[in-house]
This record gives C-alpha cells, sequence and structure tokens, in this order.
C-alpha cells in the first residue's frame, strides 16, 4: 500500500466522525482507535517495505517534484510514522468530557503527524507542523479542566507566535533560492549561507523549537504537562516534541548542515539542559520535576543536533529513542502516586516493582551503562569533543553538571520513594498500569539490543541526504566549522 | 568446570540471580558462601594463566566499538580481595544476623553479589569503555548497598551518590577525550598513546580520572562522604565496603598513575609557580590524605565512623607506597591494600557482633563488654593491633615497608608524615577498644552473651589471617607480586618471614619468635616467681577516696583524650564542609531562578528575546 495513505485516511476518518457519530453515539468511542490500528498496521508494511527495498520518493498526483508534492519514504520518516501511531495508540487519553471530541483531534494529529515525519518539502512541512500544533492545543485542553485550558491558552499563544515566525523563515528561504523542495534546496546551501539564510535558520529553530521544548520558548512545557492527563503528558514529551525535533533534524541534515546559525541552536540546546535540569531540582512536584527533565533532555538533543555529522546525528536520535520510551513510561508509573514529591515516602515499599523500574529508567536518563541513555550521551561528548575545537570544555562542563544535579532530584525521589513513610494504605496504590509495562519491555528490548538498534539508526543517518548528494560528497559537511569559524561566516 | 574468566562471571552473576530469586530463603547465605568459595577458588585457579591475560568469550559490539574482558595479574590481586571480603561478609550474614540483625537479609545479599560482580567486571576490564561501564556498576551497586538500612543511612548514602556521579561523569569525559584524541579505548593503545601528548592535555587527563578515581577512594580533598555512607551501612555491608571498595578508586589511579602516565613522565611534569613535580604532589596528597582523616577518627564518638575515617587513612599509605616506585614501596602499598582489608572487615564485623547485641555503637553507651563477648574481644585486639601498625600483625610489615622505602629513597618528610598518621591511629583504636570492650560494664549489658558462631567465626578465622599473615607475610606477598610485576615493576627479593633488600631486611619469623620468647619468659617470671595478685570484682572500685557503688558506674570513655583535643582542636578546619555548603546553596539558589524562569507570565517577550539575541549571535 502507498505511504501517503498514512496521512489520507486519518484526516478522512477524522473528517468523516462527526457525521459518522450522528448514526451511533458509540461510533465515537471505537472509531478513533481502530482507524489508528489500521494506520499502525500500513506504516508497518511500508516500514518494512523501505526495508526491503530502500527509500523511495513519491510525487503526488503524478506531479514531479519541484511543482508537485514529495513525499518521502524513508527510514526516519517511516520509523516516525510508526512510532507516532503507535504511541497514539497506547496513550488514547481516557479523561476527558466528550470521547469523539478528542478521537477527531488524535485522528487529525496522526495524519498530520505522519505527513510531517514523510514531508520532503518545507510548505508541505509547515502546513503538517501548524495541523499537528492546533490538535495539541486542543489536546492540551483535552480533560475540560480550568488549569488544563489556561495552560493550554499560554501553549497557544507562543505555539501562534512561533508558527509566525517559522513561516517567515521558509518565506526567507524561497526568497533565496526560489524552492521549497527539500532535495533542491540540499544543492543550493551556497545561496542560504548569507545573513538571509542564516536568519531564516534562526527563525524556524524558535519557531518549531515551540513543539521541540527549545529553551526559552518552552514555558508552556511545565504548566501544560502538570495539568493534562498523565498519558496526555505522556504522548506530548514522548513522540509530539520529537516531531518538532525531525523537522529541525531533516532541516539541518539536508538544507542547513554546517551553517553558523546552528550556533544559536547549540547554546539554546545547552540553557535548555542547564536551566531544565536545574529547575526540576527545585520542582515541588512529580508532574513537574518530569515536565522539566523533558526539556533538559530535548535541550541535549539540540545540542546533538546542531554539532550535526554522523555521531551528532546518531547521539540525537539514540537520546530521542531513550526519551521517547522512557518519559511516558514515568509519566504513567508516577500516575499512581500523589503528585507532591513530600507525599511520596514510602510509596515505594508498598508496591516495589513500579518504584525499581521508575529508579531504572531515570538511570536511564542519567546515562548510566549499559542503559541506552549512556550510548547517547557517550555519543554526544563524543561528537563535542570532535566538531568542537574551543569551549568544548566548558559545553562538557555545563553538560555534565547538569547531569550531576538529574543524579541528584531523580535519587532524592528515588530516597523518598524507599524510605519510611506511611506505607498503610496499600490498596489504594494500583501496580504498574499495563501500557506503562509495554514502555518498559519496549525500553528493555532496546537495551539488549542497543548494537543493532544504533546499526539501524546509522543506516537512518545515512538515508537522510539524497542518493546524489551522498554520492558527492564522501561525509556529512563538517558543522567544526560552523561552531567555532566565526571568521568564514556569512 | 575448566576455570576461566567466563565461569568466574558466571559464578558472580549466577550468585546475583540466584540471591535476586532466594535471597530471603534462610540458606541464601550459605549458599552464597559456597559460590564466594567457588569464585576464590577459580581465581586461584586462574593464578597460571595470568601471565598473559585470562580472557573471556563475551563480547559486544555497540555503535562500532566492541566490549570485552581480560583479566591481569593487578585486576586478580584485587579480585581475590574482594571474593575474600564477600566471603567473610556473608558468612557473618548467614545466620542469625541475617534473620534478626537486619531488616532485609535479602536486600543484603543481593546488593552484596551485585556489588562483587560489578567489581570483578570493572578489575576485568581491558580498555577504558568496559572500565567505565564496570566504575558506573560499581558506583550504582554501593549505593544500593549504603541505602538498604534507611533513616540516616539514606542521607549518607546520598551524598555518597552526588560525589560518585560527579566523580564518574568526570571519568566519562577523560574517556571521550582520549577516545577522540587517541582513536582507540585499549589500555595497551592508550599507553602507548601517552607519552605523545601535551603537557596541558595531560595535566587535563589527570585531573579528570584523578578526580574521579580519587572520589572513589575518598582522597583529600574529597573526604568527606566516605565515613558516614560506609558507617550507616548494617554491620557485613559495612566490613565488605570497608574492605575493599574504595579500593577500585586505587585501582582506576594505579593504571592512570603508572600504567598509563608512568612515573618517570609524573617527575617531569611540574607544577607551575612552585616547581613541585606532579609524583611529589600526589605523595603529598596520599600523606595529607593518610594524616587529616585519621586526626578526624580520633574525634568520633560512634564506634563506625571511627572505623570508617581510619579507612580514608589507610588508603593514603597504599598510594604513598606505590608512588616511592621502588620494589620495596611499591610491595608496601599493595601489601597494605591486603593487609588492611583483613583487619578493617574484622573491626567491621565486631562492630556489627556489638550493635547485633547491645543495639548501639556509641562509644559512651558501651563499655566492659570483654567479660560478655571475649571473642569478640580477640577479634577486635588482633584487629587492632594490625591498624595501628604493630607487631606481630600484618598491618605492621606493610607499612614497615612504605617506611623503609621513603627512608631509603630520601624522602624523610613523607615519612614524618606517615609516622604522624600511625600515631593517631594508635590513639584512635585504643580509644576504641577501651571504650567498648574493656573498662565497666554498663547495667543494661549485664544480661547479654557472646554472638552465635556464624558471627564469630569470621571474625576469629580474619584475625587469625590477620595474624599469620604478619608471623609469615611471604604467604601474602605471593599474591602482590602477581600485581606488582603486572604493573611493570621489578619483584622483591621476598620470603616466607619477610623481604631481603640492599640496605636491610626484615624477618618477621626471627621478630615474632622473639616477641613470644620475651612475653613467655616475662609470663615464666610472673607466674613462677610467686603471683602477687589479688583478683577483685569489677565494681569493686573507689575514686578520689570515695567509695562507689554499684549502681554507679564508673567508667571513663565521654571526652576521651580531652586534653590532646583542646590541644589540637583549632586546628581541625571546616573549609570543605563550607565549600560543600555553598556548592549546595547556589544550586538550590539557581534551581529557583531556573523555575522562576519557566514560570514568567509573559512568554513571548522571552521568544522575542531569544530571537533577536539568536539574530544577533549568528549575524
Amino acid at each position: 500500500m502507498n505511504p501517503e495513505i498514512l496521512i489520507a485516511l486519518p484526516l478522512l476518518a477524522a473528517f468523516l466522525l462527526p457525521a459518522a457519530r450522528r448514526i451511533d453515539a458509540s461510533v465515537g468511542i471505537w472509531w478513533g482507535p481502530l482507524v489508528v490500528l489500521a494506520n499502525l498496521v500500513i506504516a508497518a508494511m511500508a516500514w518494512w517495505k523501505v526495508q526491503l527495498i530502500g527509500p523511495q520518493s513519491i510525487a503526488l498526483g503524478g506531479f514531479a517534484a519541484p511543482l508537485g508534492i514529495e513525499l518521502r519514504a524513508d527510514h526516519l520518516g517511516l520509523s516516525a510514522a510508526v512510532l507516532l501511531n503507535l504511541a497514539v495508540l497506547l496513550l488514547w487519553p481516557r479523561e476527558t468530557p466528550d470521547k469523539a471530541r478528542v478521537s477527531t483531534i488524535l485522528l487529525v494529529l496522526t495524519g498530520a503527524g505522519c505527513g510531517l515525519a514523510m514531508s520532503a518539502d518545507l510548505f508541505n512541512l509547515y502546513v503538517f507542523f501548524e495541523l499537528v500544533a492546533v490538535a495539541t492545543y486542543g489536546l492540551a485542553a483535552a480533560n475540560g479542566k480550568g488549569e488544563a485550558l489556561i495552560a493550554s491558552l499560554r501553549y497557544l499563544i507562543l505555539g501562534a507566535l512561533g508558527s509566525a515566525l517559522a513561516l517567515l523563515g521558509i518565506a526567507l528561504v524561497y526568497a533565496k533560492t526560489g524552492t521549497l523542495n527539500l532535495t533542491e534546496l540540499g544543492g543550493m546551501s551556497e545561496a542560504l549561507s548569507g545573513p538571509a539564510g542564516i536568519g531564516a535558520l534562526v527563525l524556524m529553530v524558535v519557531g518549531f523549537g515551540v513543539k521541540a521544548e527549545l529553551f526559552p520558548l518552552n514555558n508552556w512545557v511545565p504548566e501544560v504537562y502538570a495539568h493534562t492527563e498523565s498519558r496526555v503528558s505522556a504522548l506530548m514529551a514522548g513522540i509530539i516534541s520529537k516531531l518538532g525535533i525531525l523537522v529541525l533534524l531533516r532541516l539541518i541534515a539536508e538544507v542547513f548542515g554546517g551553517s553558523p546559525g546552528l550556533e544559536f541552536l547549540l547554546w539554546v540546546g545547552v540553557l535548555g539542559v542547564v536551566t531544565g535540569e536545574l529547575a526540576a531540582y527545585g520542582a515541588k512536584d512529580m508532574r513537574r520535576v518530569l515536565a522539566y527533565s523533558s526539556i533538559g533532555q530535548m535541550g541535549l538533543v539540540a545540542v546533538a543536533l546542531a554539532l550535526g555529522g554522523e555521531t551528532g546525528f546518531i547521539a540525537a536520535l539514540i537520546l530521542m529513542l531513550n526519551h521517547l520510551l522512557v518519559k511516558p513510561a514515568l509519566f504513567l508509573i508516577a500516575d499512581a502516586w500523589p503528585g507532591s514529591l513530600k507525599a511520596l515516602a514510602g510509596k515505594g515499599r508498598a508496591r516495589p516493582l513500579g518504584a525499581v523500574l521508575f529508579v531504572l529508567l531515570a538511570l536511564s536518563l542519567i546515562g548510566v551503562p549499559p542503559l541506552p541513555g549512556f550510548w547517547g550521551k557517550y555519543l554526544l561528548l563524543d561528537a563535542i569533543f570532535t566538531n568542537v575545537t574551543e569551549g568544548a570544555g566548558l559545553l562538557v562542563g555545563l553538560i555534565l553538571a547538569a547531569t550531576v544535579v538529574e543524579a541528584a532530584y531523580f535519587f532524592r525521589i528515588a530516597a523518598r520513594l524507599f524510605g519510611s513513610g506511611e506505607a498503610a494504605e496499600e490498596s489504594k496504590i494500583p501496580g504498574l498500569p499495563a501500557v506503562a509495562a509495554l514502555f518498559v519491555i519496549a525500553f528493555l528490548a532496546l537495551s539488549v539490543q542497543t548494537g543493532r538498534v544504533g546499526d539501524y539508526l546509522k543506516e537512518v543517518v545515512h538515508g537522510l541526504q539524497p542518493q546524489e548528494l551522498r554520492m558527492a560528497q564522501s561525509d556529512f559537511p563538517d558543522p567544526a566549522a560552523s561552531v567555532n569559524g566565526k571568521g568564514e561566516r556569512l | 568446570m575448566i576455570p576461566s574468566l567466563d565461569l568466574l562471571l558466571a559464578l558472580a552473576f549466577g550468585n546475583l540471580g540466584l540471591m535476586l530469586l532466594a535471597g530471603r530463603n534462610p540458606t541464601a547465605g550459605l549458599l552464597s558462601m559456597i559460590l564466594y568459595a567457588l569464585q576464590g577458588w577459580v581465581l586461584v585457579m586462574l593464578m597460571p594463566a595470568l601471565a598473559e591475560g585470562a580472557a573471556s568469550g563475551l563480547a559486544f559490539q555497540v555503535f562500532g566499538w566492541s566490549l570485552s574482558w581480560e583479566l591481569n595479574g593487578l585486576g586478580w590481586f584485587f579480585a581475590i580481595i574482594t571474593v575474600g571480603a564477600a566471603f567473610f561478609s556473608a558468612w557473618f550474614a548467614a545466620g542469625a544476623w541475617g534473620v534478626q540483625g537486619t531488616r532485609s537479609p535479602w536486600a543484603f545479599h543481593v546488593t552484596l553479589a551485585a556489588n562483587v560482580a560489578a567489581m570483578l567486571l570493572l578489575l576485568a576490564s581491558r580498555d577504558l569503555l568496559t572500565l567505565f561501564i564496570g566504575w558506573e556498576l560499581v558506583t550504582w551497586a554501593g549505593y544500593a548497598m549504603m541505602i538498604q538500612s534507611g533513616g540516616p543511612a539514606t542521607r549518607a548514602a546520598y551524598k555518597y551518590l552526588i560525589y560518585g556521579v560527579a566523580g564518574g561523569l568526570a571519568v566519562l569525559a577523560a574517556v571521550v577525550l582520549i577516545q577522540v584524541q587517541a582513536g582507540g579505548l585499549g589500555f595497551a593503545a592508550v599507553a602507548a598513546w601517552m607519552p605523545g601528548i601535551s603537557t596541558g592535555m595531560l595535566w587535563a587527563l589527570m585531573l579528570l580520572l584523578g578526580v574521579g578515581f580519587g572520589i572513589k577512594m575518598a582522597f583529600l580533598p574529597f573526604h568527606r562522604w566516605q565515613a558516614e555512607a560506609y558507617g550507616e551501612s548494617p554491620g557485613p555491608a559495612a566490613a565488605f565496603l570497608g574492605a575493599i571498595s574504595s579500593r577500585m578508586g586505587l585501582f582506576g589511579l594505579l593504571i592512570l598513575l603508572v600504567h598509563f602516565i608512568g612515573l618517570a613522565r609524573l617527575d617531569e611534569l611540574l607544577l607551575p609557580l612552585i616547581g613541585l613535580d606532579a609524583r611529589i604532589l600526589w605523595m603529598w596528597l596520599s600523606a595529607l590524605t593518610i594524616i587529616i582523616p585519621t586526626f578526624i577518627a580520633l574525634k568520633q564518638n560512634d564506634a563506625r565512623m571511627l572505623l570508617a575515617w581510619h579507612g580514608i587513612g589507610q588508603g593514603g599509605y597504599m598510594l604513598l607506597g606505590v608512588l616511592v616506585g621502588s620494589e620495596l614501596g611499591v610491595a608496601g602499598g599493595l601489601l597494605h591494600v591486603f593487609n588492611y582489608a583483613t583487619y578493617q572487615a574484622v573491626l567491621f564485623l565486631v562492630m556489627g557482633a556489638v550493635v547485633y547485641r547491645t543495639g548501639t555503637a556509641h562509644l559512651d553507651r558501651l563499655g566492659g563488654l570483654i567479660t560478655r563477648m571475649p571473642l569478640s574481644y580477640v577479634a577486635m585486639l588482633f584487629a587492632i593491633i594490625g591498624l595501628a601498625g604493630l607487631p606481630p600483625m600484618n598491618g605492621f610489615v606493610s607499612k614497615w615497608m612504605v617506611y623503609k622505602a621513603l627512608l631509603d629513597e630520601g624522602l624523610p618528610l613523607l615519612f614524618v608524615a606517615a609516622v604522624i598518621g600511625t600515631l593517631g591511629t594508635i590513639l584512635s583504636v585504643f580509644k576504641l577498644i577501651h571504650n567498648v570492650f574493656l573498662g565497666q560494664l554498663r547495667v543494661e549489658h549485664e544480661q547479654i552473651r557472646e554472638v552465635p558462631f556464624s558471627m564469630w567465626g569470621p571474625m576469629i578465622a580474619l584475625s587469625l589471617i590477620v595474624f599469620i599473615t604478619g608471623y609469615m607475610p611471604g604467604l601474602a606477598l605471593d599474591l602482590v607480586m602477581v600485581a606488582q610485576t603486572s604493573l611493570g615493576f621489578a619483584a622483591l627479593d621476598y620470603h616466607l618471614g619477610g623481604f631481603v633488600t640492599d640496605t636491610g631486611n626484615l624477618n618477621m619469623l626471627a621478630v615474632v619468635s622473639v616477641l613470644l620468647l620475651g612475653m613467655g619468659i616475662g609470663a615464666g617470671i610472673f607466674l613462677l616467681g610467686g603471683n602477687k595478685s589479688k583478683r577483685v570484682h569489677q565494681l569493686d572500685n573507689y575514686a578520689g577516696g570515695h567509695f562507689l557503688t554499684t549502681e554507679v558506674r564508673y567508667h571513663y570513655s565521654h571526652h576521651f583524650y580531652a586534653g590532646l583535643l583542646r590541644l589540637i582542636g583549632p586546628w581541625y578546619i571546616t573549609l570543605i564542609k563550607r565549600l560543600e555548603g555553598g556548592i549546595a546553596a547556589l544550586t538550590d539558589t539557581l534551581a529557583a531562578g531556573s523555575d522562576g524562569l519557566y514560570r514568567t507570565a509573559y512568554t513571548p517577550i522571552l521568544m522575542l528575546a531569544a530571537t533577536v539575541l539568536g539574530l544577533a549571535l549568528v549575524l
């Protein structure tokens, strides 16, 4: 089956849902999950096809690339599509006054997300990104609570302004090059090496960074994650934040490799790591701790992305994958406990399994070998020492100091969980939620098979650039020059 | 079963799995003892294979790096002490202690097995990546062991964790830096690359790795975490941790300073302005690590804290000895690792037994236990003589070797520093045995009995080792030479009773024989020449002319060495403690600031600022 169905099917289903629901009210309940399940199967089949015959380019409606719309069914896009469908299905919200409305939102999110993952031109990326954004504004307010509405409004304002800036950036790119197709843009990087191109990159980093939880565009994160249902927080922290990164990854790998504008992304990432981990250390309730920790992790991803090169991109991917599996599981496990950190005392003793897994997952975020988070951090440091010649010590120092802070707050929580406290009300504390268990199993599989996943990620990164470009360049452009060589910019 | 590294690791991890499943079973202690004994047997059988290195068949490929393990002589030496310490700790916990002495015997057995497995993995590393993996596993396994008794142990373990994570990340940074610069991580490749690097790079690596490894060893100025963390652990856990855990830091430092950099290169590394070379700097840090924690130990009122502070100080002798670089010094330093492990384990086990019976280790609330727990007393007596470094126990031999090596190499000031440390040790171990076992028994302790065999057995067995390896140090030197030659030093000329060097020799067989002969003559004169002593009851006593009734106990323990402490009290400084507090306060402040940043109401302003600043930065 053709990959474009991945976009069409959920969007069509979302469109039909309000009508279908009039026929029978129960449609609102099963319609959404069923369609996403079907979409997941299609995505998995398409993914498998790419494994067999390699990446393909699809011209929608038969029009060739510069004029028509190009979709790219490559390793990265279809992996992201599979993971998105899977995550949406597993983390389907429960606490909501109107199930059908949430179904519509999630179907739009799924379709737009799949489109975003496969788009090969900037305009479509922007359109799908905007669709995803609109869906998440609704999702953030889905439980209908007042706090969630306010948080969602905060998110909406920031997101809308960001989208405007991103659109401005895209317009600049179009003005300079006359095309928005990524493959074509890849060959015109010299046209984008001037101030307009660099400025465009900064504007797009700011715009897409809102969703990717980049500093300082992420003030919505703690508010939204603290007040939505834990499944929605898990979904947003787990996969939707990665969609923002995905856009940046494609842009940097294919068009802006080596641009001086990446220095901005680098420092935004470092500041995100430092402020995120520090704020998590200062936070008083579990949801905020996890939200801030998410900011810190996305900061690491941004640093890896800014450094680029094969090592940097693989580091970014493995950090994202680790976070994608770990953070939803943490949100779901923590859901069984009281929100305030003070009230956690002794809760781990009543049902130790959840608490032990919480600690294990936290260890991976901290980066303890042999868990996957360790390999991500290792590769990140590798990329820093390889690509940055000046100030590498400062960068590494800041990131590692933030990691110490990360260990400090996670193990303050762990000590509370296993410390003495009133563990009497055992019956009230549920065990491990089934969905959390699934995420944990996936995480364990990743831990055991890190070697194989690493090989696959290498293939993903190699597939990022179009074939002919890869032939021409022996390796990716060396971003060392961009980060340090201030003299050569413009 | 053919002894191999694979079998050793399989036994260690099998033990971990078994304890996870069956750690609650009353026979778990016995089972793990058998498994530790088997691991010890495998290690002994591996001894002939060490020259070529005992490689493991395990291999993993991750991101283009291949992970594999191989045990060499140095690792083997530490491994045998690790497994031995685990064996005796498991023995102590196998019987009554496991049933009544701890909150969870399962937690103890599991964490002990995890520590042993992690340490063996670390000691068998053949490149920096496996070293780092082992390093982190040891750190976290140690944390799990420390945290098990809850309460104050949680806080102590938390502090350990912060130090441990910071140290581990320093090591990680160095490992990645070496990988990027040298292009390889194998120990041999790194050692071959090191001579060509610049002085600045060498300092950077030495700082990162030295801080990382030094933290584990509680090397000055990172000494503040260890005493609490070890002291608050339950008895046999403290014995195991005290005996071997921080020696993993020494293992790392030996690889760094001796194997990678080399003592000759350390001599060439001059400190700016002062003109001292790096080797002397490390030696003086070792000497300070001996003196300062030892005198902090003197002040302690909790027996376990007193012992744990000593443990930090004793580590200084080991590094000091090795850094002397002569055959005698290296042998002395490494022998001290073994000797120290034996008596430190006894001391913590004895205090574990005392806590098991009395419920306290507070030095003001004990006394006179010699009449109730005579076997524990004998074990502690043997061990404190060893700790103080007096003949005929093994601690004397290794300290003597370090002293002699320092004098032979013309380092008299360091010798004086080492002796000052020993002086502090003698003072505080006397305080320890006096306050716990001598003097008058407290009323509430009249009913207690000696601990059962499962607990005194390991104490007595270990204290016999303390004596025998003091009487015949050649037995322990057999093990030490494996490590010494593996590190690239020439072997010491030794025999069963001691050693022979150009400048003198030591024969403990003669020393101990003369000592025992003298004691025998004295006893003979005393007994045959008319024993005029009269037995009086412990409580038949008076003070300053006043008779004391049996209700008033007269055991002087509070404010021990008040006079001495009045003299040296002002010398204790709290600089590091304040620094710790300062860093914690700074983190809190920054955390509050960051939290505030994310709570701002006018979020678009930040976005605007970011855009403008970002454009300004790159354009």
